[in-house]
């Protein structure tokens, strides 16, 4: 690591960044926007977030040289990298911002020039296409030395990141996790965490820094009270009138995804639980007139997020639950840091992507009872195989099981070449008639 | 037991008396599968739930689900925990590259794991009888190495669907009656080289549609060698005789070609293609993707451009199973079938 960019990261980290965030808080303010009536007051934490993940991104240009730097997917097991001082970028945290700012069809049409198909991931494409073409919406992002995944969340990651080391040259990390057809086994656990032990001489050797098994357990410790705070704040959204929505959480995941296993994500859920707590207590509701609670099953479509949360909230339909925005919170209660690699092992092998369907099915069951939910659009994601394999079944187990309305929308999370806005309105204008006539 | 692709030990089966029967691409038309599956699912997938809804398996005993990708992940569950097929279900991981050490210790068990779940329907595995079907592995594999070092020498007086319609009775015979087979065939080899045919390497999942190998006979291009996850993918390497049969299965499943669908490194499967193309003096590359798999796509932009690096033209075909080939991609081979002379 050099003196220079060590030293222009700290001044940036101490200094440039926090300038950066004035200047934007004032740019801010000259620009209100303007209240929604179906919606609730917005939440004032949201300002605080868009600080930390703007802080973040502009921090990465100045991480090479200063720190070392790994791309990583969203399942992959973070804690072990933090020990050893990486600066972690996201590329499926990045791609869901390039569709939020409706960037997806451009993106990726830099991957298919170069002979990517279109019926790949579009996360991937993305990624592949500002790795081609350096475009992003967050600037720039820092070249990684490091490609860090796990095939917990999909078999795509591994393809995707092997396309990355090959363009790059540079070293893939992978924590395999065997998919759970039935239950999890010994050796399955075994396996993992023999695998965690020994990526630790790679990345020692990657980062230049020495392993220490006091760090990861205070690494882990703070992931795993993360993790629950999220939980926690999740379920305040049980809660009649709710006080935010799936689509709030769709945005504020971003910590524990991204930031998972650093102080900043748990003081940030700390500060977020206060607040959504306090709404509670105040009656104050994500929607303005809850009538219906509905549950999402997928990832966002993040080029619909706005347009949605509208479309729903002007009919009184609050998103309270999702599959998602779960997963953060659902395993990683399973970390101790009295068993470090073991814990690690189930926490990231038991996540809700690599469990077999009859473990979904039985999830949304619940999930469904616990957060009174009314209805359950269920988004037929395109680009995630693992999530979207299942789904005419699952929506049909769980209609016939709990009598609940449920539609499918075929869409992508990104990409909005694979969306049609006519059928969507069709199917979405069937249910929700069908929702308003149930009691 | 119908398996379902790709990777799986096929001796344990055959030590049990047990049969195999792949399920690549069943001839169906799918119907019942839109129900269950969506459009953008390959049709190896669809096919092969097809087959299990149309009660088309309902002769087996047993079904096998490797783990070979997302969607065939996901199918096992929709087979398995969804739809119900009363016939027991058994499955398959297998580690993915880069392999540490731990993959060999978790594969090994893997193995012992499976015989173990198998005993409870097909009686104990007696590991004498194992070892022979090992051996009886090993003797196969030498005798498919044979054959298709005489196809890349052009000393096999096959056409390119006969070829495969030989391989790939490997699918579902037993080994006892497909090693005349194949034994006949070595036997049949030709001293020198045969008529001359432009030599082609095909890559892909699977030779399917057969019209593209009808095709390339009626063009007087010859297969010289395949990087077919259902073909040469699924080599065994002889190597070294181990006493115990399930470190002989180990050593035999990380000594395979490089795969997508184990996670093998682009650079490894780029050298797998040039030694191909080295042994075989072939001139050129047909990748013949299945429309949807994303194994498979996720490689080709680099690997086309390693071959284009190399001076190697290729060409890329997106494939739908038993759609036959359309009049357009017919003329996209034909094109570049005169491109390599």
């Amino acid at each position: 690591m050099s003196l220079y960019q060590s030293a222009r990261y700290h001044f940036m980290k101490d200094v440039g960044a926090s300038a950066l965030l004035r200047l934007q808080k004032k740019r801010k303010r000259k620009r209100p926007g303007k209240p929604e009536p179906y919606l609730g007051p917005p939440l004032k934490c949201s300002g605080r977030l868009r600080e930390i993940m703007t802080r973040h991104y502009y921090l990465s240009r100045f991480a090479p040289g200063a720190k070392p730097v790994a791309w990583v997917t969203s399942g992959a097991p973070v804690e072990l990298l933090r020990v050893f001082d990486f600066y972690t970028v996201y590329p499926e945290n990045h791609g869901a911002l390039c569709g939020a700012q409706k960037r997806g069809p451009e993106l990726c049409s830099e991957a298919e020039k170069r002979g990517y198909h279109p019926d790949l991931c579009s996360y991937a494409r993305i990624d592949l296409g500002h790795a081609f073409s350096g475009k992003t919406p967050a600037g720039s992002l820092p070249r990684p030395q490091l490609l860090f995944c796990s095939n917990n969340i999909c078999q795509t990651v591994l393809y995707w990141f092997k396309a990355l080391s090959h363009y790059w040259k540079i070293p893939l990390v992978l924590f395999d996790t065997p998919y759970n057809f039935t239950d999890i086994r010994d050796h399955d656990v075994q396996y993992m965490a023999s695998q965690l032990r020994e990526m630790v001489p790679e990345l020692e050797r990657i980062s230049g820094r020495t392993f220490s098994e006091t760090r990861f357990r205070e690494i882990i410790t703070i992931a795993r009270d993360s993790s629950a705070l999220w939980g926690d704040v999740l379920a305040t959204m049980k809660n009649r009138p709710a006080p935010m929505s799936i689509f709030d959480a769709f945005v504020h995941l971003a910590p524990i995804v991204s930031l998972r296993g650093l102080p900043v994500a748990l003081e940030y859920y700390k500060i977020l639980l206060d607040e959504l707590q306090e709404r509670v207590h105040q009656g104050i509701g994500a929607v303005t007139h809850e009538k219906k609670r509905l549950m999402w099953d997928n990832i966002a479509i993040w080029f619909k997020l706005r347009d949605w949360s509208l479309l729903f909230a002007e009919r009184g339909f609050n998103f309270v639950a999702a599959t998602y925005t779960n997963a953060w919170a659902e395993t990683i209660h399973y970390l101790d840091e009295g068993s470090p690699f073991e814990s690690m092992a189930k926490a990231y092998g038991l996540v809700i992507l690599n469990n077999n369907l009859n473990h979904r099915l039985e999830l949304m069951a619940q999930m469904i009872s616990d957060y009174h939910v009314d209805g359950l659009v269920v988004h037929s994601d395109r680009s995630c195989k693992p999530y979207s394999v299942g789904q005419y079944d699952l929506k049909r187990l769980l209609s016939e099981r709990l009598g609940i309305n449920a539609v499918v929308i075929e869409a992508d999370m990104t990409d909005s070449r694979a969306y049609s806005e006519e059928q969507a309105k069709t199917r979405l204008e069937a249910f929700f008639e069908a929702l308003e006539s149930t009691p | 037991m119908g398996v379902f692709p790709a990777q799986y030990p096929k001796e344990i089966l055959w030590a049990m008396n047990v049969v195999p029967v792949e399920i690549w691409d069943p001839p169906l038309k799918s119907t019942a599968a839109s129900a269950h599956l969506q459009s953008y699912i390959c049709s190896v997938v669809q096919l092969g739930l097809e087959l299990v809804l149309q009660g088309k398996a309902d002769i087996l005993d047993a079904f096998l689900f490797p783990h070979t990708c997302d969607s065939v992940q996901n199918m096992a569950s929709v087979i398995f925990d969804y739809i119900g097929t009363r016939k027991p279900c058994y499955f398959f991981y297998h580690p993915k590259a880069p392999y540490g050490a731990s993959a060999r210790i978790f594969y090994r068990q893997q193995l012992s794991d499976l015989a173990n779940s198998l005993a409870s329907q097909f009686g104990p595995l007696d590991p004498k009888t194992l070892k022979e079907r090992v051996d009886q592995g090993r003797y196969i594999a030498r005798l498919l190495e044979e054959l298709y070092q005489l196809r890349a020498q052009n000393r096999l007086e096959l056409s390119n669907v006969a070829f495969y319609q030989l391989i790939r009775h490997g699918e579902y015979l037993f080994p006892d009656d497909w090693t005349p087979e194949l034994e006949k065939h070595v036997k049949q080899q030709t001293k020198g080289p045969g008529n001359p045919r432009v030599p082609i390497i095909l890559s892909g999942v699977l030779p399917n549609p057969v019209e593209l190998l009808s095709l390339l006979d009626k063009l007087q291009v010859r297969a010289a060698h395949d990087d077919f996850l259902n073909g040469s993918r699924r080599l065994l390497v002889p190597g070294n005789d181990f006493k115990d049969p399930f470190e002989q299965l180990t050593e035999s499943y990380f000594s395979m070609p490089p795969c997508s669908t184990k996670g093998s490194a682009v650079d490894r499967r780029r050298d797998y293609l040039f030694k191909l193309l080295e042994i075989s003096g072939a001139r050129g590359v047909i990748f013949n993707i299945v429309k949807f798999c994303e194994p498979e796509w996720f490689d080709i932009p680099n690997l086309q451009e390693s071959l284009k690096e190399k001076g190697v033209p290729s060409l890329v075909l997106d494939t739908e199973l038993h759609q036959g080939l359309s009049g357009q991609m017919a003329t996209r081979v034909e094109a570049f079938i005169e491109t390599l002379g």
